[in-house]
């Protein structure tokens, strides 16, 4: 690609009123659960959340879901919050949210698919941090989840660019970050970064979002782009990636983010891979039917 | 170990919590055994436990829990347990995940290194081969590629069993339905002689197969198994013990070359058995390296 195309396509990708919109409901949501434990009032955010009979009911099936808590017996927004806490509602909030997020344009790759792998990525993720006792537990799940925003980003402002991508990655059974970095001459990473400053996200989410393929590069602690990007790599072995095998063999003790997770969680070495890795088989069929469920009403 | 393919009625309500049990009797086999079953497979574990229950008198699970951990048969209840968790399991082309890997990347891999040194051979060991569906099938896929990726190479398939009537059968070369399940069709039509009852395995693929006795306890006769490429061995070291296991696999570590892989079942694994081995991933499957630049007091060159 020649300069001057790049520069175009970087033109267009900066054209911040085309992006994705953040739905209208979610920013005073989020602005609700941000304050302490003690201020939060559940009953305005239960009364914003069922303006939307939809919204409400996608909440639900997510608090129930193997996601959260896997009970199946959270009936009510107020239920969820007193289950599983407000922290644990900015997650639903945001799951059911993103799920809903029809694309503009026709996809290169099935929308199923790319939700089967941020929600593989969120929950594996946190399940990974919470074995190996990671300090930040409570913020890895929003980053996994908003780890690759930036495909929906080349998906909808560049349709045809990002179709050339995915052939590409396809063909070659490369990962879809190669391929951008061929095809486009930068990444979903760049782009993710964009929306997520558009969208005002927390710079640790940020950090993600632009580093999870590059750990090393992401500025300190880089714990919890080291651990979204183990578990991107999981998921992309286990059923969970974008639909096509574009990985051939991994040593997780001597990947990059490994070593990283290892200087931020001592006994990192007593953590059993090979069990965790079973796990995930189990995984990958309940958000399967999850993702199944969402797209059905 | 495959659970796929098994026939087990999944109750309604598999996603209800499972009993507290069922997770200790989970976990219990994986620290005896090293075969993990996830959340998914509870409904196969509790079918399986409902069989010895039934066996047992009809003891409730949790006094089948009591079994496997205090009682005087704990040892011998832990391998009925196993074979009811395994039986009915061998069939060819049991674990297509770990197949690919070996013809996409791992022979690749090995024998980009091995001609660069102008060897040309390459040795899969099968250990605990059973009636054959496992050597059988990794010859066929080698004679798939035998004129194309490995044209110019020879190769050797071993397997090794314990039981005399499982080699006896296997060198038989007769299979029902149910062993070639999994088999694609064109290998079927390929490979096999449909009589009817039964399929015959081709003269081709037998005559590719060197099967022997072999006791993978034996210490001085593993001394023997040296030079080899790649090893599989699904669903035998579940019934070791902890120091067996620990020996069993140093030998095969030993009979590997450098850049070798071990394969175990789909389910099992060596967490805390061996820190010799490094575990890598492939798509959907799982193995051991031997790392080609042995670590200090490896003592391999």
């Amino acid at each position: 690609m020649n300069a001057a195309v790049d520069e175009a396509l970087r033109a267009r990708v900066k054209s911040l009123e085309a992006m994705p919109a953040m739905p209208a409901i979610l920013a005073p949501l989020l602005r609700c659960l941000e304050l302490p434990p003690d201020q939060i009032e559940v009953e305005k955010v239960t009364e914003l959340v069922s303006t939307d009979k939809s919204i409400a009911a996608q909440c639900l099936r997510m608090a129930n879901s193997a996601l959260f808590s896997r009970r199946g017996a959270i009936e009510t927004i107020r239920g969820a919050v007193v289950a599983l806490g407000a922290r644990r509602l900015r997650d639903i909030l945001w799951s059911s949210f993103l799920i809903q997020m029809a694309p503009k344009a026709q996809w290169p790759i099935n929308p199923m698919t790319f939700w089967e792998h941020s929600f593989g990525v969120a929950l594996v993720s946190q399940q990974l941090a919470k074995k190996v006792a990671l300090p930040e537990v409570e913020k890895v799940y929003l980053c996994g989840l908003l780890h690759d925003i930036g495909e929906l980003v080349n998906a909808t402002l560049l349709p045809a660019e990002f179709h050339t991508a995915v052939e590409y990655a396809m063909q070659r059974n490369v990962s879809l970050y190669e391929a951008e970095k061929e095809v486009l001459g930068f990444t979903h990473c760049d782009t993710g970064k964009l929306l997520g400053d558009y969208w005002n996200l927390s710079p640790d989410i940020q950090n993600v979002i632009e580093f999870h393929h590059t750990p090393g590069d992401a500025p300190p602690p880089p714990a919890l782009a080291a651990a979204v990007n183990l578990a991107d790599l999981l998921c992309r072995l286990r059923g969970m990636g974008y639909g096509y095998d574009e990985l051939r063999e991994i040593e997780f003790g001597e990947a990059p983010a490994w070593l990283l997770l290892a200087k931020a969680v001592p006994h990192l070495e007593k953590f059993d891979v090979a069990r965790f890795t079973l796990e995930l088989d189990a995984e990958a069929e309940e958000i399967h039917e999850l993702v199944a469920a969402a797209f059905q009403t | 170990m495959s659970t796929q393919s098994t026939v087990a009625e999944r109750p309604a309500d598999r996603k209800a919590p499972p009993d507290p049990v069922l997770i200790k009797i989970r976990d219990l086999i994986y620290k005896v055994c090293g075969i993990y079953m996830p959340d998914n497979k509870f409904y196969f574990l509790n079918d399986r436990c409902a069989r010895r229950t039934k066996a047992l008198e009809n003891v409730s699970l949790r006094e089948y829990y009591e079994m496997l951990t205090a009682g005087p048969d704990r040892e011998a209840e832990i391998r009925n347990l196993l074979n009811e968790i395994t039986v009915g399991e061998t069939c060819f082309f049991r674990n297509p995940q770990q197949l690919a890997a070996l013809r996409k990347t791992i022979l690749p891999k090995i024998m980009a290194v091995k001609s660069a040194l102008s060897f040309t051979r390459l040795k899969i060991w099968s250990a605990g081969s059973s009636t054959g569906e496992e050597p059988y099938t990794l010859a066929m896929l080698f004679l798939e590629d035998s004129a194309t990726a490995l044209k110019g190479w020879t190769w050797e398939i071993v397997a090794t069993d314990l039981n005399d009537r499982s080699i006896a059968k296997a060198k038989e070369g007769v299979f029902d339905n149910y062993a070639l399940r999994n088999t694609p069709l064109p290998y079927q039509q390929k490979y096999f002689k449909d009589r009817g009852p039964d399929f015959l395995i081709a003269d081709e693929v037998k005559k590719r197969v060197s099967f022997s006795r072999l006791n993978l306890l034996d210490e001085s006769k593993l001394l023997f198994m040296k030079g080899i490429d790649v090893i599989f061995c699904a669903n035998v070291l579940i019934y070791f013990d902890g120091a067996s296991k620990r020996r069993t696999v140093h030998h095969f570590y030993n009979s590997l070359l450098p850049g070798g892989y071990f394969f175990l079942g789909h389910s099992e694994s060596l967490f805390g058995v061996s820190d010799e081995f490094r575990l890598v991933h492939f798509p959907g499957a799982t193995a051991y390296l031997r790392p080609a630049a042995s670590p200090p007091g490896g003592g391999v060159k």
